[in-house]
């Protein structure tokens, strides 16, 4: 169910603002002004150059980083280390656990019993594509199949709102496509939020039921982009073109 | 099959060494390499009041045993929670790097008269037991325990300050308590540092001991038995202890490698 009532937001940021210091003294402004509203079983994905501010956005989403300015409201049972889960792109694996033991994690620290964990995870794993992976450590797995388990890991606490930090911006063209497209699909299956981190426009607008376009120095939402393109998405429609055409524009609006 | 390439050099050495000891003859001073041998193929055999080559072995071994598993409980404990938690490491710090370069023998004195020679028994009401627990003085076991404590706790200290700031996110999303953070983050996570502290701890537990049971007020142990065989002029049993304390340490820190090798095997390949 995707319902987009009043109440039903995730997450609303008002006037979010993050100024980072150096060590050198030097200030950045990371994040200005920021408004935005998430609702329940919305995809957004948040695009933007590197350095924009869209990881400072999503810490601060998750709680681990407090704005300076501004505030934030969560919705209902939507909290840090109970129901937002978080994919980060690298070091996303207890490298001294296995497959299988990096997915119970959050089910283990919850107290659930072995049995119910391990078949719990099991099945995740076969859900992401990793049966047979189980008792692989991180570092004998592929780039691709470290994130599908990093995935199944964060699926396994039944996360109310996924936040995902460029998660496919280190695997090859190929396997990032099928990523994506196993991401929309357990996606669909879940009443889940997901907040996705990424530069890449392509995979904005193919993943996102919104697509929220960052500007960098000091980093602020330029302009949100409503998605309604019916999926599984096609890159070679118009209104694919044209969408991707006028993101790019916004992208690069301060310059013309 | 043993390596022909090093029994070779050792039978050359052995023969060399008999060789040279049955010219100079004066075996309270090079005793000839067969004199060492007979006395090492006799393990058992009583020397003076100071039993024999194994039963003070094992003494050895089980103060060490001791005062490194007491170093070990409390290393890895300090030295996870200096790591973790920027004040108590800036409060602790200074104490410890003064006391740390300090040579644990240092400690024997001070420790004997604060524990006099009361023994381990003792310490839990029993008078005399009449078992090798009779040789366990808390203060051979107070200085194991500082000669193991220091390597244990730096190693461990530095293991836990170098996790990587990701994967804490990740415990702490995942809903790790503070507590859980301990156990299933930092511990696993500083594993590989932890364990080469408890190697380089145990090594230097072993050197400590055979140095404590060579000073005065000691009664037993192999370094005692090396002590009193040179007091007495027996340079073959000295030979032979000294043998003993060598095939030990690299005993031990063989087994060390290996549980370090089998249990670690993701170091140096985080992705």
């Amino acid at each position: 169910m995707h319902n987009a009532g009043v109440a039903s937001y995730v997450l609303e940021l008002h006037n979010v603002g993050k100024t980072f210091r150096s060590d050198s003294g030097v200030t950045v402004a990371a994040l200005r002004n920021v408004d935005l509203t998430v609702h329940g079983g919305e995809f957004v994905t948040l695009l933007g150059a590197t350095g924009c501010g869209k990881t400072t956005l999503l810490n601060i989403a998750a709680g681990i980083t407090e704005p300076d300015e501004g505030y934030l409201c969560r919705g209902e049972n939507v909290k840090l280390g109970e129901s937002i889960a978080y994919v980060f792109q690298h070091y996303t694996l207890f490298p001294w656990r296995t497959t299988l033991s990096n997915v119970t994690f959050g089910l283990q620290m919850r107290g659930v019993s072995r049995r119910t964990r391990k078949s719990k995870a099991r099945e995740l794993l076969a859900k992401v594509g990793l049966a047979g992976f189980e008792k692989a450590r991180p570092y004998e797995l592929s780039g691709g199949m470290r994130q599908r388990a990093a995935i199944a890991q964060a699926l396994a606490i039944e996360p109310s709102l996924l936040l995902m930090d460029e998660p496919f911006g280190a695997v090859d063209d190929s396997t990032r496509a099928e990523l994506q497209q196993m991401l929309v699909e357990l996606w669909e299956g879940r009443d889940m939020t997901i907040l996705f981190v990424t530069h890449n426009i392509d995979e904005a607008i193919l993943l996102g039921s919104r697509v929220v376009v960052l500007a960098e120095r000091p980093g602020r939402i330029v302009r949100q982009f409503d998605v309604d393109l019916p999926r599984p998405r096609d890159r070679n429609r118009t209104r694919f073109t044209e969408l991707f055409l006028d993101i790019r524009h916004s992208l690069s609006g301060g310059l013309d | 099959m043993a390596p022909l390439g090093a029994v070779v050099p050792l039978l050359a050495l052995l023969v060399v060494w008999q060789m040279a000891a049955v010219r100079l003859d004066r075996p309270w001073i090079f005793p000839p390499a067969t004199a060492v041998l007979e006395q090492l193929a006799h393990p058992l055999r009583e020397h003076y009041a100071s039993g024999s080559f194994f039963s003070n072995t094992v003494i050895s071994l089980l103060r060490v045993l001791i005062g490194f598993a007491l170093a070990a409980v409390a290393g890895i404990t300090m030295g996870t929670l200096m790591g973790s938690v920027p004040f108590v490491r800036r409060a602790v710090e200074p104490i410890t790097e003064i006391l740390r370069p300090l040579c644990p023998i240092a400690w024997l004195p001070f420790a004997i008269a604060v524990f006099k020679l009361r023994t381990l028994p003792q310490l839990f009401g029993f008078t005399y037991t009449r078992t090798l627990w009779d040789q366990m003085q808390l203060g051979m076991i107070f200085v194991i325990f500082v000669g193991g404590f220091f390597p244990i706790l730096t190693n461990t200290l530095d293991g836990v300050a170098s996790v990587r700031r990701n994967y804490l996110l990740l415990a702490r999303t995942l809903g790790a308590s503070k507590r859980q953070v301990f156990v299933h983050m930092y511990l696993p996570a500083a594993m590989p540092m932890i364990l080469t502290g408890l190697r380089q701890g145990l090594g230097l537990c072993w050197f400590v001991i055979i140095a404590a049971e060579m000073m005065i007020g000691s009664d037993s142990g192999i370094g005692y038995l090396l002590m009193y065989a040179s007091d007495n002029s027996a340079m073959d049993l000295v030979i032979a202890a000294m043998f003993i304390i060598g095939a030990i340490g690299a005993l031990l820190n063989f087994l060390m490698r290996g549980i370090m090798q089998r249990s670690v095997s993701w170091k140096g390949k985080e992705v």
